[in-house]
């Protein structure tokens, strides 16, 4: 089948009714999250994954997808109106969005900020479709060494662009594996780290751990202080940007496209480095840098198409070799494995209705966003004005009932609690959660590679580095090890290393 | 700033010290569960070897917190309003005792009000019109649309 007509069979499966209002409630419920301060993409899929238990795979997955993408297209209406980003990837947003609004052109960020991201994820859909079953037919040439390696490299590349030191970010990450490895081996069966529990014999469930890292921690941070949210009184105005404003956007537009695409794809990349990246590039090539920072519409236009298109060009390693490269999409691959299905070279084989489906799914959802954020913007402020007050013990019973519903036992809500309070520390005490999610999910991939690779080699380490796609991986991941320990490149670690969900 | 000095110990050095306590019972577990041979690991392979590296990782951090003094421990829930914060996790905990016994809609009621009431006061009014609406909207939307079981506890009679 070529690529066209896997397309319209995706379409058939995507326009089917239950896949259709699948894809709507999780833009829906992404474009909300993405404008509500203090809720995350992370958070709201992990609430929502029970209730796609109850739908078939296609349906599920398309909802969660569409959270994503609709998460990163909602979190400009914060920034742009409260200077609080909505999610991490909108932070840049903030500085050149909420300064237009001040100057009393709202409507044309606002405007912008969706023209922009419909225009990039869809470009991004585009290449993901292109560039996914080529790089899925390379993919199956990949052994148990080559999956450890370039797993071993996302986890590097992650803790390495964390914010702070890199051993924690690295002390994090093997926290995340020995936690995925609790239960019972899957080669062995036999028990491990379970205390003698017999709750813990599955394994920790992803849902308590992540709704606790991050949608109890987050609650409990921002408790400790009251949030005051300085709203734009002024009208929004016209949403339809000016042609001087397009003819200013246009190359941000399209080189946040291609930045944000590029960057998304890298393991331990996102939507968060690239709308920081797209911004820098945008100040680096104006001629009146000066402007940015003071309501430069190129400040709105790049990063917001840069963030859109990384959204988009992220699920490509997880399609394609079923490896997530932020932690975002690492839950999402746990909602592919809790839904039976395993992404990966042979999805698009085993599974095209899934794989052309959430591709398909996407351009839907893309339309769809566009509806929603262009005429409902009025909504959505008015979305802004409910009170944190009343909004976080909302939040907090979404996620009790979230995790209770994954597994129908309250000694998840336990664990929850327990990881609200290890999130909560964590952030007092600046270690991040980010590189702990990503390897709580691929610990257990990590393992079971780690060792097929050592008795396929006869237990010789050599196959690491025999393997060049595995050498690669490890020369990469050594060098970013490397790296902070030389003072000149450390520092510019620092300028870019962001939390990709803070 | 109040730093780490001979006299108080800073929150880099407690926090090092936890993850290095952390990554030496690892290390134990795995030695324990089992090492296996390299041509055929053993379950505990992979963990005594993530124990050895997540002490090496504490380690450097314990190293850093003695070279390099950080704020005390105290300092960074200064001028914060942790007692709140503390309240929430222990109303959670008493939330998920009580959860199946007395049932979803009387536990998230109590504990929506109880947080409303509490935490940043909202009107009364207001509060109960949120729990009361936001509970038997989730109720209705899992238990009757999408067939989510939750615990009808002391309400059994009255949902069934």
């Amino acid at each position: 089948m070529d690529v066209f007509s896997s397309l319209m069979h995706g379409f058939a499966v995507a326009l089917l009714p239950i896949n259709l209002m699948a894809c709507f409630a999780g833009v829906l419920v992404g474009t909300l999250i993405g404008v509500l301060p203090g809720i995350g993409p992370v958070t709201a899929m992990a609430l929502l994954l029970p209730v796609t238990l109850s739908a078939p795979p296609e349906a599920g997955i398309i909802m969660m997808a569409g959270i994503y993408y609709g998460s990163m297209y909602g979190g400009s209406t914060t920034s742009i109106l409260v200077n609080i980003p909505g999610e991490a990837a909108s932070v840049v947003t903030c500085i050149d969005g909420h300064e237009m609004a001040k100057q009393g052109r709202a409507g044309p960020a606002l405007g912008i900020a969706a023209l922009g991201s419909f225009f990039a994820g869809t470009v991004a859909i585009i290449a993901l479709m292109l560039v996914a079953p080529t790089l899925a037919r390379w993919a199956i040439a990949f052994g148990p060494a080559e999956y450890f390696s370039l797993m071993v490299l996302g986890l590097t590349l992650l803790s390495f662009l964390t914010q702070g030191s890199m051993a924690k970010a690295l002390l994090m990450a093997c926290f995340g594996v020995v936690l995925g490895l609790v239960g019972t081996d899957a080669i062995t069966a036999e028990e491990r780290l379970t205390f003698g529990r017999l709750e813990l014999l599955d394994g920790i469930g992803i849902v308590p751990v992540v709704m606790g890292l991050f949608g109890v921690a987050e609650i409990l941070s921002n408790l400790e202080h009251k949030l005051g949210r300085e709203m734009v009184k002024s009208q929004i105005g016209s949403l339809w940007p000016s042609r001087e404003d397009w003819a200013a956007s246009r190359g941000p537009m399209l080189r946040g496209t291609l930045l944000g695409f590029f960057v998304g794809t890298l393991p331990g990349g996102g939507a968060v480095i690239s709308s920081f990246a797209s911004y820098a590039l945008e100040k680096r090539l104006s001629k009146t840098p000066e402007r940015f920072g003071k309501g430069a519409i190129e400040g709105v236009a790049g990063p917001e198409a840069a963030n859109n298109a990384a959204a988009g060009g992220a699920f490509i390693p997880l399609l394609t070799l079923g490896i997530p490269p932020n932690v975002i999409l690492a839950l999402l691959l746990g909602a592919f494995i809790i839904h039976g299905l395993q992404p990966g070279p042979l999805l698009m084989v085993q599974n095209p209705g899934v794989f052309w489906g959430i591709v398909a799914s996407m351009y839907i959802g893309n339309v769809m966003l566009l509806v929603l954020n262009m005429p409902l913007i009025g909504m959505w402020v008015k979305v802004l004005k409910v009170p944190y007050p009343v909004l976080f013990p909302l939040i907090l019973m979404f996620c009790i009932v979230g995790v209770f519903s994954s597994n129908a036992a309250v000694f998840d809500v336990f664990v929850m609690v327990l990881f609200g309070l290890i999130g909560y520390l964590m952030r007092k005490f600046g270690y991040e959660p980010a590189p702990l999610v990503l390897a709580f999910v691929l610990g257990p991939l990590l393992e079971n590679n780690l060792r097929k690779a050592l008795i396929l080699s006869r237990g010789d380490f050599a196959t690491f580095i025999e393997r060049p796609i595995s050498a690669t991986c490890l020369v990469l991941a050594a060098l970013m090890l490397i790296v902070p320990l030389l003072p000149a490149l450390a520092r510019k670690r620092e300028v870019i290393a962001l939390d990709s969900e803070s | 700033m109040e730093t780490g000095d001979r006299k108080t110990i800073g929150s880099e050095l407690w926090g090092g010290l936890v993850w290095l306590a952390f990554g030496l019972w690892v290390t134990w577990e795995g030695y324990t569960i089992g090492l296996g041979e390299l041509h055929e690991p053993g379950s505990g392979f992979a963990v005594f070897w993530l124990g050895v590296i997540a002490t090496g990782l504490a380690v450097t951090v314990v190293v850093s917190a003695l070279a390099n003094p950080s704020p005390s421990v105290s300092s960074l829930w200064r001028d914060t309003r942790w007692q709140k914060v503390m309240l929430v996790i222990a109303l959670l905990l008493v939330f998920g005792f009580f959860f199946e016994r007395i049932g979803f809609i009387p536990s998230a009621f109590i504990l929506l009000i109880v947080l409303m009431r509490v935490i940043d006061p909202v009107p009364w009014t207001q509060a109960l019109i949120v729990s009361v609406g936001s509970v038997l909207g989730v109720w209705f939307l899992l238990a009757k649309f999408l067939k989510i079981q939750l615990p009808a506890g002391l309400l059994a009679p009255l949902l069934s």
